[in-house]
């Protein structure tokens, strides 16, 4: 608890300015704190009352069976929850220190600091270029050096750059799933968050694609916060530094890497690792 | 998970039996040596094959598991104590056919008093008691039956530690028990190694229960 | 007979059945196309586009006509495309998804089925009455308007839905607003479905005859319209004015601007496919 204080305190201590949630020079110490988190979805209550604090520079797997609540969880980091029909909640996320449900928030502001890969990767249908391009076209930025500059860059850091460097004009669409993938976290790279949340980014992917984003995943560590939502408990023990078991709504356990998968805490998370359940 | 939890059952079994056996093994060349009995020699001798065989077979089923269902946390844990329990009880065995060897090939039976003088009923009786209580533990998921062996143990040192100077003294007596006094020295290491065996077997399965590793601390 | 068998003469009989019922229909339209053709292909030469209409059957041309069904096509364009589109982008993205919006979105839908008179009606009171615009090609071209809106705003609508969620979770996630997203993702990827429903809706309109006649389009038009005050007509009008006239040269006329308005109703439903087949493409 004293070292959650100083890591808020750490944070705090600059000015934040009302509509901009984030001072950028604290971006790289990205931390998200959790305090007694509720979702209600109608009258169903998804989350049941949730504290947690993500550590920066770290990877963070979220594990439990279906429906336990870890997608819905990591969909409050960046309000995409706000688009659902009857999503209510309760309690405090902040995000550098500060809160982001609170009224005045800009939800655009969070997301450019908060980036999301999804399940399946949803290219726009358009260029390998545009696609990149787009986050930036966005915030206004008109300078086309500066533009296919970052687009390089992004492209370079998510090792898609020697594939597609011939034509950066071909269609999105017509790269191979794992590519799309890629290509969608270097989109995301482009707005440069601090923080990147993935639901489940590989489980429609071959296990050669696999391996490649999980690959790209451990280098991206040294820059960014990184929260990774799995079905696939072998992936969260290889690529994650912490791991949170949810079940039913609740986090069961939270603890690092290697002591959930040597000897947990909780016989519920034990049973759940080693198949007895889920 | 249902072929993994079926597997892990078996393997559970096999190291029952494994534990069985070489208890068996044991208690027979005991009474094979106690009572100069050839025949009941024969037969643990005989019986090392299947003790190697089964060995063997878990050892392989332990390879499997591992490459197959990618064990964690509890499961981990059995599989790597399993193995060392294993190793440790094949040893066991090994000890007690070499006692039975020397009950067929040494025809001679061991005068009782140098027997007496050397405690050899009771080390037999407190490794016998010790058997029974890593079998407990293992069979039960027991730790605190697990940890009486500590003490046991003791005992065995002790009298490992006298029987030098008993023997010295002996002989002293009466040179002619010179054969069977280096035979009884030599029987008597091999059940104080015994005794650290079945020890070994004890901290695997606090381990494998607890996730303590107690195995080169000081044991209250 | 076993099920199988029974169950392969269903088949067999299904299908004869199916190519039966389509061939009629072909041959129909075939037999009435060629009909049409015999009667009115060798009238059509350029004097004949030129030509306005007279009481001389070789003198009369569909000239004004022509000029009449262009200048509310173009104007019909203008009114409809943004209105329907916009309120099709609105109701779908910005409506609230309760009881209310789903009675609107049935009745939008029922609205493309009410028959065309009534519209012309409305038109007819509404816009050449109360706003006193006349018999004029603004009053046509609103009133037409009207009549094909909700098939602009379920084609848009339709388009829109087919959009997938991914996409537009993606550009939230980037850090779009609504707006951004729509306009730099949603519609750009509907845009082939939008075009597709708008064209299909404007040929319609091109083919309209009750509902201009109610509002006034006249049968006699000795001029082509220069503004969008102007009086007109239109070619189907044109076509039933000929029909109910006695003299065999007036028959030919009539087929031979039959053969015209088909033409422009294939050319802008071969404009809609094309754009279809792209849009789908793309979206793959």
């Amino acid at each position: 608890m004293a070292k959650e204080i100083e890591i808020i305190m750490e944070t705090v201590t600059e000015q934040i300015p009302a509509n901009s949630i984030i001072d950028s020079s604290l971006k790289k110490k990205a931390t998200i704190e959790v305090k007694d988190v509720k979702v209600w979805y109608d009258t169903f209550n998804a989350i049941k009352g949730i504290d947690m604090n993500i550590k920066p520079n770290t990877v963070t797997a979220f594990i439990g069976p279906s429906g336990c609540g870890k997608s819905t969880f990591l969909r409050l980091f960046n309000r995409m929850n706000d688009y659902v029909e009857d999503f209510r909640m309760e309690g405090k996320i902040k995000v550098n220190g500060s809160n982001i449900y609170k009224k005045k928030v800009n939800v655009e502001e969070l997301r450019k600091e908060i980036g999301m890969v999804f399940q399946k990767p949803n290219p726009f249908p358009k260029s390998i270029f545009d696609n990149v391009a787009y986050g930036l076209k966005l915030q206004g930025i008109t300078d086309k050096q500066l533009i296919e500059e970052l687009v390089i860059d992004c492209l370079k850091q998510v090792a898609l750059w020697d594939e597609v460097k011939d034509d950066l004009k071909k269609s999105a669409m017509a790269l191979s799933g794992g590519q799309q993938q890629r290509l969608c976290i270097a989109r995301t790279l482009a707005v440069q968050p601090s923080i990147i949340l993935m639901d489940e980014p590989t489980s429609a992917l071959d296990p050669i694609s696999t391996a490649k984003v999980e690959e790209l995943i451990f280098k991206l560590k040294e820059k960014y916060t990184i929260v990774i939502v799995t079905h696939n408990m072998q992936q969260a023990s290889r690529i994650s530094d912490y791991t949170a078991f949810f079940y039913l709504g609740e986090l069961v356990e939270y603890n690092k890497t290697k002591t959930i998968f040597t000897n947990p805490e909780k016989q519920q998370t034990e049973n759940y690792i080693t198949g007895r359940f889920g | 998970m249902a072929n993994a939890q079926y597997q892990r059952d078996l393997l559970n079994e096999s190291g029952a039996e494994m534990l069985a056996i070489c208890t068996v093994q044991l208690e027979k060349a005991k009474d094979a040596f106690l009572n100069h009995d050839s025949d009941l020699a024969e037969e643990v001798i005989l019986n090392e094959i299947r003790v190697n065989a089964l060995d063997l077979r878990i050892e392989k089923s332990c390879e499997k598991f591992l490459a197959l269902y990618n064990p964690v946390a509890i499961d981990l844990r059995f599989i790597m104590a399993i193995r060392k329990i294993n190793f440790d009880l094949e040893r066991i065995a090994d000890h007690a056919y070499s006692i039975s060897k020397y009950v067929v090939e040494v025809d001679e039976k061991i005068p009782p008093h140098l027997l007496e003088a050397l405690k050899f009923q009771k080390m037999y009786d407190t490794i016998v008691k010790m058997l029974v209580n890593i079998t407990q533990a293992y069979e039960n998921k027991d730790v605190k039956a697990a940890r009486k062996v500590f003490k046991k143990d003791k005992v065995l040192d002790q009298i490992n530690i006298d029987s030098f100077s008993v023997l010295e003294a002996e002989i002293k007596k009466d040179n002619n028990i010179i054969s069977e006094a280096l035979l009884l020295f030599s029987v008597i290491k091999k059940m104080e190694r015994v005794g650290d065996l079945i020890k070994n077997i004890a901290e695997e399965i606090i381990f494998y229960i607890d996730a303590e590793v107690v195995k080169h601390k000081k044991k209250k | 007979m076993n099920s199988i068998q029974k169950n392969r003469i269903f088949d067999q009989a299904f299908k004869v059945w199916g190519i039966g019922c389509t061939l009629f229909g072909l041959i129909l339209l075939a037999v009435f196309i060629g009909d049409i053709l015999i009667d009115g292909i060798m009238r059509i030469d350029w004097d004949f586009i030129t030509d306005l209409p007279s009481r001389k059957a070789e003198k009369s041309g569909i000239y004004t006509a022509l000029m009449g069904s262009i200048w509310i096509l173009l104007l019909t364009t203008v009114i409809a495309f943004p209105v329907g589109v916009a309120a099709g982008v609105y109701l779908e993205e910005y409506g609230k998804k309760n009881r209310f919006s789903a009675i609107l979105e049935i009745n939008i839908s029922n609205l493309a089925g009410v028959p065309s008179i009534i519209y012309g009606l409305l038109g007819l009171e509404v816009f050449v009455r109360i706003m006193g615009l006349g018999a004029s090609v603004l009053a046509g071209s609103l009133t037409l308007s009207l009549l094909i809106l909700p098939i602009i705003i379920v084609a848009t609508r339709e388009a829109i839905k087919s959009v997938p969620k991914s996409i537009k979770d993606a550009s939230y996630a980037l850090g779009a607003s609504k707006w951004q997203t729509i306009w730099n993702q949603v519609l750009p990827a509907s845009s082939g479905g939008i075009l597709t429903g708008v064209i299909l809706a404007l040929s319609r309109a091109v083919g309209e005859t009750a509902p201009l006649i109610v509002v006034g389009a006249l049968a006699y038009v000795p001029f082509a319209p220069e503004s969008p005050m102007d009086e007109f007509s239109v070619l189907p009008i044109q076509i039933f004015n000929w029909i109910s006239r006695p003299q065999h040269g007036f028959i030919e006329n009539a087929a031979a601007a039959i053969i015209i308005l088909l033409l422009i109703t294939f050319i802008m439903n071969g404009i809609a496919v094309y754009f279809r087949n792209k849009w789908q493409k793309k979206l793959k």
